[in-house]
C-alpha cells in the first residue's frame, strides 16, 4: 500500500505544481511542469479505450487459457491459486509489478501498440514472469489474441481503477529507449556495490544480494510474504523479458518500483547516472561461467542450460577442504536444476530451493562433492519431525486444493515449524547391472534388488546413510557406514550453503558391494540430488529433486592423444607433396 | 528480364541481410514467426526466396561487371545453407540432422557446378591455379594451405580423441504397450471397452460426436468454441465436467505439464527428459482414452518392462486421486488441446 500512496501523493504535488505553474509566466508552463518528473521520466498520454470487439474476443481467450489461475473475476483465485507461490495476480486492485510507469501508476497498455518498451502488459503476457508460474504466451497466443485477453483484463477485471480515466491516473513513463546504459567498467560496478548499501538495498537483499536480508517479514499489498529477489539468478527476475542479462531490466525495475510489494522506486532519490551504476552492479552478481561470460540460457525453459555431466577432476593426495584451493577453482562447476517432489506425498508443491551447483574431485580413496546453494535461511530444526524422515507418508493430509487465501500455500510461508536445511547425494548401488528400464525408478530405489545408496547431511551437522528399495518403502539407516562418511566443510553464509561431502569411492573388496556405489573411473555413475529448505517445511519427503544427473570421474589422458594426431598430420604433408608433385609432373607432360 | 532481376536482387540482398543479422544475433531468428503447422511449406518458399535472390544478385553483378566466379558462388551457396539451417530454423535442429542436410547440399552443388564440361572447368580453375602457384599472391597462398590443413587436421583429430565427458544417449520408448486391464481403486477396467464416464451429452448419455463439437477450435491459441464456455454456471454434461476436470489439472498437473499443456511447467526444467507435450499432435492425439487413464493412474511406476527403455517420474496418480478424478482430468486434456481422442474402431 505504501507505493500506492507514494505514488498518488507524487501525483498531488504535481498537480498543485502545475496548477502553480499556470499562474506565472506562459513559457514556463512546459519547463516547470517537465521539472517535476523524476529524471528519465517524461509525462505520456493515457491510451484510448480498446474497443468492445477487442473486449469481446478477450473474454474467449481469459475463459479458455487464464481462468485457471486467475479466477472467474480476475482476483487470482482461479482453481489453481492455492497451491502457488507467488499466487497470481488480483487484477481487481490494477496493482501490476513490471512497468515503465512511476510508483504507484497503471502499467503501460495500448491494445493498439504490441510495442516492447510501450506495453508493459503487453510483455508480460509475451515473456511470463520467470520464477513463478505465470509462462511465456509467444508462441501459444497469437500477437491479436494477447492484445484481445489484455483489453478484457484492464476494462472488465480491473475493477478500482480505469486505465482511461484522466481524472485519478497519470502516466509518467521511464524514456528507457532514449537512455543509453552506461558502460559496465570495473569503476562503475564499484560505485554501484557502494550504492546498495548506501540506498539499503542490502536490508532486503542481502549483504551478497542473495535475498536473504529481512526475508521474514515482507508482505505484498494482500498480506502474502514475499521474498527478496536474488540477484545472483537473473533468470528468475520478473521482469527479465526473457532477456535476463539485460542490464536495461535491471534498470527499469530500480526505476519505477514494484507495484504492491515493498520494493520502492529509487527514481526520486537516485540520478539516472547513479542507477545505471546500481543496474550495472546488480547485473554483474548473476551467475556467469569460468570466463566471466552469461550462462547459456535454455530456449524451452528460460533458465541456464543443463549439463547431465558432473565431472570429477583427479588429486594426488588428499581432496582439499578449502573451497579456493587450485584443484576446486580448477574443476567445472555444474548448474543442477531443482524441481519441488511431487510425486509422493507429502508433496512439495513450492520448493524455496530451485538449483544446485555442483563441484566434484576425486582421489585413490574418495570422491568429494562440494555442493553449493542459495537458501535465505539457514534452518536447523526447533520443532520434532512429524514422522520420521526415512518414512513414506502415503496416509499424510496435504493441504487441501481449495481452501481460500487463509488457507493457500501462499498464506503458510514463513510460518512453517522449521526443520532442518539438508542435502543429500543418491547413486545406484548396481549401476552396472542395471537393464535399462529401471533407471527411472529408483528415484527411492527400485526394489530390493536394484536398491540405491543415499548420503545426507543436515544443517544440524550429522552426516548419515540410507539404503532406498522402493518408491515406497521407508528408507533403511545404515549406521555402520556412516564412520566412512565426512563431512569437509558447511557453512553458511549471506544466503547461501555451502558443504563439502566425502564419500568412499566404493571397492568390491573392502566394501559390501550390496549396499555401496562402486564409483569407478570413465564410467557414467547416475546421481541425483535432493534438498531441503528448512524454513519451507520441508523434511522427509517433502524435498526439491533434481532429474538423474551423472558423476564421471575423468581419467587422465592417455599418452597416444599426443601421438596420433602427429603422425596423421604427417601423414597429410606427404599427401600434399603427393598431389603437388603429380600436377608439376602433369604439366610438364610428364606421366607417372 | 532486367527489371525482374532487380526485383529478385533486392530479394536477395534484403533476405541475406536478415540472415547475417539472425547469425550477429541482432535480429532474433523469431522475427519472421514460424506459423504452427506450415514450418516445412514455409521453409521451402523462404528458401525459394533465396535462390531466385541469389539468380537475381548473380544476374545484377555481372551486368555491372563484377561476375562472381562459379568456384565462389558454389562455396558461398554451400555456406548459405549450413547457416540458414543453423540460425534460421528454430527450435534448433540438431548437429546430426545439419551434418546430413549438409552433406545433400554439398552434393547438389556439385553436381550444379560439374553440370557441363565448361563449367567444371570453370570450377576448379581457382584451385589449379593456387596448385601452380604462377603468381605471387598464389604462392603464399599454397604455403598457408600447405601449413594450415596439417595443423587443422592434427587439432581435429586431437581434439576427438581426447576422453571426453558427454551425456550418454539414453532412447525411450514414448508410447509402450499398453496392458489388457489395469486395476484402479479395486475395481478392473478392460482397457478395449472403457469409457470416459462424462463424456455425455446434457441427458447424461455417452456422445462422442456431442463433445467433439464443444473441444477448444485448432489453430493459434487453441481457444474455446464460441459459446462453449466450460465457466457458464449453466453447462449440463460434457463442459461441466471438463471444467471441474480443468480445476483438477490446475492443482495437480500443471506443475510439470505446463499452463498450456505444453509440458513447460513450473518444475519442467528440472527434469529429464522435460514432461510430455499434449499440444503436440504425436501424443494425447494419437491415444484411446483408456490407455491415459492406464498412464495416469499407473504412472512412470506402471510401465511394463517390455516397453523399455523409458524414463517417467510420472506419479501412479491412483494415490491422489479418484477414479472420477482421473476421468474428468483426461477429458479436460483433449478438451484443451482440441484434439479427439482416438478411438478402438
Amino acid at each position: 500500500m505504501m507505493n500506492t500512496s507514494m505514488g498518488r501523493k507524487a501525483g498531488f504535488v504535481l498537480a498543485s505544481a502545475f496548477g502553480l505553474a499556470l499562474f506565472s509566466a506562459g513559457p514556463l508552463v512546459l519547463t516547470a511542469s517537465a521539472e517535476d518528473v523524476p529524471e528519465g521520466f517524461k509525462k505520456g498520454e493515457l491510451a484510448a479505450e480498446p474497443s468492445a470487439d477487442m473486449i469481446e474476443a478477450g473474454k474467449r481467450v481469459y475463459f479458455t487459457k487464464c481462468v485457471w489461475c486467475h479466477g472467474v473475476d480476475g482476483a487470482g483465485d482461479g482453481p489453481g491459486a492455492d497451491r502457488l507461490w507467488p499466487r497470481p495476480r488480483n487484477f481487481n486492485q490494477g496493482t501490476f509489478k513490471i512497468r515503465h510507469t512511476a510508483s504507484g501508476e497503471l502499467p503501460l497498455f495500448d491494445a493498439k501498440k504490441p510495442i516492447p518498451g510501450q506495453n508493459d502488459l503487453y510483455e508480460t503476457v509475451t515473456h511470463g514472469l520467470p520464477g513463478s508460474a505465470m509462462p511465456s504466451w509467444e508462441g501459444i497466443l497469437t500477437e491479436e489474441q494477447r492484445l484481445q485477453v489484455l483489453s478484457f483484463v484492464t476494462t472488465q477485471l480491473v475493477k478500482d481503477r480505469k486505465f482511461t480515466d484522466k481524472q485519478s491516473e497519470t502516466q509518467t513513463i521511464l524514456q528507457l529507449a532514449d537512455l543509453k546504459p552506461k558502460e559496465a567498467t570495473d569503476e562503475s560496478r564499484k560505485r554501484g556495490s557502494e550504492l546498495i548499501v548506501e540506498k539499503k538495498c542490502v536490508e532486503c537483499h542481502g549483504m551478497e544480494g542473495r535475498g536473504d536480508g529481512n526475508a521474514f517479514n515482507l508482505k505484498d499489498d494482500w498480506g502474502f510474504s514475499i521474498q527478496p529477489a536474488d540477484w545472483h539468478k537473473c533468470w528468475n527476475f520478473r521482469g527479465s523479458r526473457q532477456d535476463p542479462y539485460n542490464v536495461k531490466n535491471i534498470f527499469r525495475t530500480f526505476s519505477t518500483g514494484v507495484n504492491g510489494t515493498p520494493m520502492p522506486s529509487f527514481a526520486d532519490s537516485t540520478s539516472v547516472e547513479d542507477r545505471w551504476d546500481i543496474a550495472n552492479f546488480v547485473n554483474s552478481l548473476c551467475e556467469r561461467d569460468a570466463l566471466g561470460q552469461p550462462l547459456p540460457i535454455d530456449p524451452l525453459t528460460d533458465k541456464p542450460k543443463i549439463n547431465f555431466v558432473v565431472p570429477s577432476n583427479v588429486v594426488e593426495g588428499e581432496i582439499p577442504a578449502d573451497m579456493e584451493n587450485e584443484a576446486w577453482q580448477k574443476t567445472p562447476k555444474r548448474y543442477v536444476a531443482m524441481g519441488g517432489q511431487i510425486t509422493h506425498k507429502p508433496r512439495n508443491f513450492v520448493n524455496r530451493i530451485d538449483d544446485i551447483w555442483v563441484r566434484s574431485l576425486y582421489n585413490d580413496k574418495h570422491v568429494v562433492y562440494l555442493l553449493e546453494w542459495d537458501d535465505r535461511t539457514k534452518s536447523v530444526a526447533e520443532g520434532k519431525l512429524p514422522w520420521a524422515p526415512t518414512e513414506v507418508n502415503i496416509d499424510i493430509k496435504e493441504q487441501e486444493p481449495k481452501t481460500g487465501e487463509e488457507g493457500s500455500i501462499a498464506a503458510h510461508q514463513n510460518n512453517y515449524t522449521v526443520y532442518n536445511d539438508a542435502i543429500a547425494i543418491e547413486t545406484p548401488v548396481k549401476w552396472q547391472e542395471l537393464p535399462a528400464p529401471i533407471k527411472p525408478r529408483y528415484l527411492f530405489g527400485s526394489n530390493e534388488q536394484f536398491p540405491v545408496d543415499i548420503v545426507k547431511w543436515e544443517a544440524d551437522g550429522s552426516i548419515r546413510a540410507f539404503k532406498g528399495t522402493g518408491w515406497d518403502k521407508d528408507f533403511e539407516e545404515r549406521d555402520s557406514y556412516e564412520e566412512n562418511l565426512k563431512v569437509l566443510k558447511s557453512e553458511w553464509k549471506n544466503g547461501r550453503w555451502y558443504v563439502m561431502i566425502q564419500r568412499p569411492l566404493g571397492n568390491k573388496k573392502d566394501q559390501d558391494y550390496d549396499e555401496d556405489t562402486l564409483f569407478e573411473m570413465g564410467k557414467y555413475i547416475p546421481t541425483v540430488f535432493f534438498a531441503w529448505d528448512g524454513h519451507n517445511g520441508d523434511a522427509g519427503r517433502k524435498m526439491a529433486v533434481s532429474a538423474f544427473y551423472y558423476t564421471f570421474l575423468q581419467p587422465p589422458i592417455p599418452q597416444e592423444v599426443y601421438i596420433y594426431p602427429f603422425v596423421i598430420a604427417g601423414g597429410i604433408v606427404i599427401l600434399e607433396a603427393w598431389v603437388l608433385t603429380r600436377r608439376a609432373n602433369k604439366r610438364k607432360g610428364k606421366t607417372l | 528480364m532486367k527489371a525482374l532481376m532487380s526485383v529478385g536482387a533486392l530479394i536477395g540482398a534484403i533476405a541475406l541481410l536478415l540472415l547475417v543479422g539472425m547469425i550477429l544475433d541482432v535480429v532474433p531468428s523469431n522475427t519472421v514467426r514460424l506459423v504452427e503447422g506450415y514450418m516445412p511449406m514455409q521453409m521451402l518458399f523462404e528458401v525459394a526466396c533465396f535462390v531466385v535472390g541469389f539468380a537475381g544478385l548473380s544476374f545484377l553483378l555481372s551486368a555491372m561487371g563484377m561476375a562472381i566466379p562459379r568456384f565462389w558462388q558454389g562455396i558461398g551457396f554451400w555456406a548459405f545453407v549450413l547457416l540458414y539451417l543453423k540460425f534460421r530454423v528454430y527450435p534448433p535442429i540438431p548437429f546430426s540432422v545439419r551434418a546430413m542436410y549438409g552433406t545433400v547440399s554439398l552434393v547438389a552443388v556439385f553436381m550444379w557446378v560439374s553440370a557441363s564440361e565448361e563449367d567444371w572447368k570453370k570450377f576448379k580453375q581457382p584451385i589449379m591455379n593456387v596448385l601452380d602457384a604462377q603468381s605471387g599472391a598464389n604462392k603464399l597462398l599454397r604455403y598457408a594451405y600447405l601449413i594450415l590443413i596439417p595443423v587443422l587436421i592434427g587439432w581435429t583429430s586431437f581434439n576427438s580423441m581426447k576422453p571426453k565427458s558427454e551425456e550418454p544417449i539414453e532412447l525411450r520408448t514414448v508410447h509402450p504397450a499398453p496392458p489388457a486391464s489395469t486395476k484402479v481403486h479395486g475395481k478392473t477396467y478392460t482397457l478395449q471397452t472403457s469409457q470416459n464416464p462424462y463424456r455425455v451429452n446434457p441427458e447424461g448419455k455417452y456422445d462422442q460426436e456431442y463433445s467433439n463439437k464443444l473441444i477448444v477450435e485448432q489453430g493459434m491459441g487453441r481457444l474455446m468454441a464460441p459459446n462453449a464456455n466450460p465457466w457458464d454456471e449453466k453447462n449440463e454434461g460434457y463442459l461441466k465436467y471438463v471444467r471441474e476436470g480443468g480445476e483438477i489439472f490446475f492443482q495437480n498437473c500443471h506443475f510439470c505439464h505446463g499452463d498450456n499443456l505444453n509440458g513447460r511447467g513450473l518444475h519442467a526444467f528440472a527434469f529429464n527428459p522435460i514432461p510430455a507435450n499434449f499440444t503436440d499432435p504425436g501424443t494425447i492425439a494419437q491415444l484411446q482414452e483408456t490407455f491415459i487413464f492406464w498412464r495416469v493412474s499407473k504412472g512412470g511406476i506402471g510401465l511394463p518392462n517390455e516397453g523399455f527403455p523409458w524414463a517417467s517420474v510420472m506419479p501412479p496418480w491412483e494415490q491422489h486421486l479418484t477414479v472420477d478424478e482421473i476421468w474428468k482430468v483426461i477429458l479436460f486434456e483433449y478438451w484443451h488441446t482440441g484434439y479427439y481422442p482416438r478411438t478402438w474402431d
